[in-house]
C-alpha cells in the first residue's frame, strides 16, 4: 500500500485560538496518524510567508476582536495566494472569525472589515451574541448526518447562492433567520461551528481528509481506512439526544 | 418607613438563611434575592456601616482563597470583618454576606469588609458602594459563553473601576492582562509578582501573550504559566511594572517556601499546601493586608493555618489520600494537572466534568488543557464523570491515552467506589464547578460510613 502524506496548514494559531479550535488540528493530526497517513503540522505565525502549494489542508481559527483584525490585515496582503489556492482545489477550513474573513465583509456598528471575498457572502453585527449549542444535518455526500457542535459569535452572516455545510436542527446557524449553518463550496469549509468541531464529528473530519488525499493524490487514493469511531459517536450521539 | 423596610429586609433574609442551612445549603444567593426585594438600597444601607475600608477581589482564578486569606490575616488581627467565605460572589450573595454579619436589628459592627466580585458583577455592585481597594489576581479564558471573550471581561473592568476613581488597585503584575489596568494611570497601584524565573513553564494555550495597547507580540524573559512571567512589548514599551511585593527564593519541592521582599524587609514564608498559583494568593492577600496596615510579623502562621476552601486540593481519607481539586478552566486545570505530576505515587485519577449554566454551557476549552501531560507511567488508571463524561474520555482517547485504561460512569458516587478501589497509592479527582459540591458531599459522606470498601458498598 502507497503511503500517503499530508501537510496541514495552520494559520497564526497564537492570534486565533478560542475556544478549544486547537482540538480540530489534533482531531486531524491524530486520524491520520491512526490510519498510518503521515501527517505534518505547520504553524505559521503572522509575518511568516506561507507556500501554500505545500499544504493540503490550510485551518483559519477564530479569534477575538483584536485579534481577528491584526489577521484581517495580514490575509489581505496575500490574498491573490489564497484565492489560487481554493481555485486549484485546495482544502480550506475557516471557522466563526476565519469564516467570517471569507466573505466580502463584516459590517461593524461604525466601520465595515473589508474580507477576502473567496465566499460570495457578508456579515453584519446583530444585536446580540449567538451562543448555544447546535445541531447540524449535512447532505452534501448525499448520506445525511448530523454534526454537533457549539456556537458563540455577534455576526449574522447571509450566504447568498452558496450551498450550506448543514441546516439547523438546534441552535441559530449563519444568522438565525433562515435555518442555515456554513457554507461549502469547492473544498472550502466555512462554520461557526466550535465544539471543537472535528473530533466529536468524524465523519465531516474525515470527508475533509479525503478531500485532501483525493487532491494530494487523484490517481492511488480511494478511500479512508474506517475508524473505531464508538468514543466519538458517544459523545456526539448523547449531545444529539439530549437537544433534538 | 425605611427603617421598617430594612428591618422587614434583613429579617426575611435571615429566614431564609437559617432555611437554607436546614435544608443544606452550602452557598445561598436567595436571602439576598429576598432582602433586594424588600429594600433596594439594603446593601448601600450596610456597607455605609463599614468603619474602615472595602476591598473587592475580582480575577479569574484564585479570587476565593485570595478573599479568604485577606479575610484570616484581618481576622487574625482581632479586626471585624464582612466576608462572602463560600464565594457567592455576584450582588446577591455579597447581600447575604453583609445580611449575616448584621445584627437582628439593622446594625452592622464591622471594620472591614472583603469581597470577592465576579467580574461581570462589578459594575451592579459598585452601584451600592465604592471599595476603597480593589484586588485583581488575573484575568484567564473562563466561562467563556457568558461573557464572550476576554476583551470583552477587560471592557466590563474598566466600566467598572471607572466607577472607583479613588480606589486603589492591587494588581499582579506577572500578568500582561492584570498590569495594564495600572499602567500609566494617575490613581495609586501596587503590583506584586514572583521576580524569578521558576523552571516551570508549561507548553500551553497562552492567552494575552499579545500587547493589549498595541498588539505586538509580548518578549518575556521567563514566564511561569499561561501569560504570566516577566514581559515586554517591544514596540509600545509595555512591561511587566516594579513590583512592589515581589516573590523571591522560591522553594517548590515539598512545601511552598519562598520570601517576599517589600520596601526592603523580607518576610519568609513556609506553608504545608502545594500549587505554585498559591503563591499568587499569599501574595495578593500579603499586599493587601500590609497596605491596610497589618504587621507581616505574624502572617506566616496564618497563612500556614489558612484551610484551603473545598475543593482547593481537598483531601479525603478513602482507605488512602483522595485528593479533590476545582479545575474549572484551562490555566487552572494545567496547573492541578501539574500538582498531579509533582505527586509521585502512584495513582488513579477521576474527571468531573458538568456543562450547566455556571459552569459555562461550552466545554470546549477541555481542548485547550494539555491532557496529553496526564500520559505519565504513575498513571495507572482514569474514569471520566459529569454531565459531559464522554467528551472528556473523547479528549483522553485524543491525548493517546490507552483507552483500555479509562471508563465513564454518570453516577458520582458509583465512580469514586470504584476509583479508590484500585490499585494506585493515592487518588485525585479533578472536577469543575458545579460538580465541585456534590463530588465534595459524597466524599464525605464516603469518608465517614467507609461504605467505600467493597463489601459495605450499597450501590
Amino acid at each position: 500500500m502507497q503511503s500517503y502524506k499530508m501537510t496541514i496548514g495552520h494559520l497564526y494559531p497564537d492570534l486565533l485560538n478560542l475556544y478549544g479550535d486547537r482540538g480540530n488540528i489534533i482531531a486531524l493530526q491524530k486520524r491520520c496518524a491512526w490510519r498510518g497517513i503521515d501527517a505534518q503540522v505547520k504553524e505559521f505565525k503572522l509575518n511568516d510567508d506561507i507556500d501554500f502549494s505545500s499544504l493540503d489542508i490550510v485551518f483559519l481559527g477564530g479569534g477575538s476582536d483584536r485579534e481577528q483584525l491584526l489577521v484581517c490585515n495580514r490575509l489581505k496582503e496575500i490574498k491573490n495566494d489564497i484565492h489560487t489556492f481554493v481555485d486549484n482545489g485546495g482544502v480550506l477550513v475557516a471557522i466563526c472569525g476565519g469564516y467570517q474573513l471569507l466573505g466580502h465583509y463584516y459590517k461593524l456598528k461604525n466601520e465595515t472589515i473589508e474580507g477576502l471575498s473567496v465566499l460570495d457572502i457578508y456579515t453584519e453585527m446583530g444585536d446580540k451574541r449567538l451562543i448555544g449549542n447546535v445541531v447540524i444535518e449535512c447532505n452534501f455526500t448525499g448520506n445525511p448526518f448530523y454534526v454537533v457542535g457549539f456556537e458563540n459569535h455577534g455576526g449574522r452572516t447571509y450566504i447568498n447562492g452558496h450551498t450550506p455545510l448543514g441546516t439547523i436542527k438546534y441552535g441559530y446557524g449563519n444568522n438565525g433567520e433562515d435555518a442555515l449553518e456554513g457554507v461549502i463550496y469547492k473544498n472550502v469549509i466555512g462554520t461557526y461551528l466550535h465544539g471543537p468541531l472535528f473530533p466529536k464529528n468524524p465523519a465531516l473530519t474525515d470527508h475533509i481528509l479525503a478531500m485532501a488525499l483525493k487532491k494530494a493524490y487523484p490517481d492511488s487514493f480511494d478511500q479512508l481506512q474506517p475508524l473505531d469511531d464508538s468514543l466519538e459517536n458517544n459523545a456526539r450521539e448523547y449531545m444529539i439526544k439530549r437537544l433534538l | 418607613m425605611k427603617y421598617i423596610r430594612r428591618l422587614a429586609a434583613i429579617w426575611a433574609a435571615k429566614a431564609a438563611i437559617i432555611l437554607g442551612k436546614l435544608m443544606g445549603k452550602k452557598s445561598s444567593s436567595s436571602p439576598g434575592i429576598v432582602a433586594l426585594k424588600i429594600y433596594p438600597d439594603i446593601l448601600k444601607d450596610l456597607s455605609s456601616k463599614v468603619k474602615k475600608e472595602i476591598i473587592v477581589v475580582c480575577g479569574t482564578n484564585g479570587k476565593t482563597t485570595t478573599n479568604n486569606m485577606l479575610y484570616s490575616l484581618l481576622a487574625a488581627n482581632h479586626f471585624r470583618v464582612v466576608c462572602n467565605h463560600v464565594g457567592a460572589n455576584m450582588l446577591e450573595g455579597i447581600v447575604t454576606a453583609f445580611i449575616q454579619s448584621a445584627d437582628f436589628w439593622g446594625g452592622l459592627e464591622a471594620d472591614y469588609a472583603c469581597l470577592e466580585v465576579d467580574e461581570a458583577s462589578t459594575v451592579k455592585v459598585f452601584e451600592h458602594f465604592t471599595p476603597s481597594k480593589i484586588v485583581i489576581t488575573n484575568l484567564f479564558r473562563d466561562q467563556l459563553d457568558r461573557y464572550g471573550e476576554i476583551d470583552i471581561t477587560i471592557k466590563l473592568l474598566e466600566k467598572a473601576l471607572a466607577k472607583a476613581p479613588n480606589a486603589e488597585l492591587i494588581l499582579n503584575g506577572d500578568d500582561p492582562l492584570t498590569a495594564r489596568f495600572g499602567w500609566n494611570s494617575s490613581r495609586k497601584c501596587y503590583f506584586y509578582g514572583v521576580a524569578q524565573d521558576v523552571n516551570i513553564a508549561l507548553n500551553e494555550t497562552k492567552e494575552g501573550r499579545f500587547c493589549t495597547f498595541c498588539g505586538e507580540s509580548l518578549k518575556y524573559n521567563y514566564y511561569h504559566y499561561s501569560q504570566l512571567g516577566d514581559y515586554l512589548c517591544p514596540s509600545c514599551g509595555f512591561k511587566r511594572p516594579d513590583l512592589d511585593f515581589r516573590a523571591i527564593n522560591v522553594h517548590l519541592a515539598n512545601n511552598l517556601q519562598f520570601e517576599i521582599e517589600h520596601d526592603g524587609s523580607i518576610t519568609s514564608l513556609n506553608v504545608s499546601y502545594k500549587g505554585f498559583y498559591n503563591i499568587y494568593n499569599i501574595l495578593a492577600s500579603f499586599s493587601t493586608a500590609v497596605l491596610l496596615g497589618v504587621s507581616s510579623d505574624s502572617m506566616n502562621k496564618v497563612f500556614e493555618q489558612y484551610k484551603p476552601q473545598i475543593g482547593r486540593m481537598e483531601t479525603f481519607d478513602l482507605g488512602k489520600p483522595v485528593i479533590l481539586n476545582l479545575s474549572k478552566n484551562p490555566a487552572g486545570f494545567n496547573q492541578a494537572i501539574s500538582a498531579v505530576l509533582q505527586d509521585k505515587r502512584t495513582k488513579d485519577i477521576m474527571i468531573v466534568i458538568n456543562d450547566n449554566a455556571q459552569d459555562g454551557r461550552d466545554i470546549s476549552w477541555i481542548w485547550d488543557v494539555d491532557f496529553e501531560r496526564l500520559l505519565a507511567p504513575d498513571i495507572k488508571s482514569y474514569i471520566a464523570s459529569g454531565i459531559r463524561k464522554d467528551d472528556v474520555a473523547l479528549r483522553l482517547k485524543y491525548a493517546e491515552i490507552d483507552t483500555k485504561l479509562f471508563t465513564t460512569e454518570t453516577d458520582i458516587k458509583k465512580a469514586i467506589i470504584d476509583l479508590v478501589n484500585r490499585n494506585g497509592d493515592v487518588c485525585y479527582i479533578l472536577v469543575n464547578y458545579t460538580a465541585l459540591f456534590n463530588t465534595q458531599s459524597i466524599l464525605k459522606k464516603l469518608e465517614k460510613s467507609k461504605e467505600w470498601r467493597m463489601e459495605n458498598a450499597k450501590l
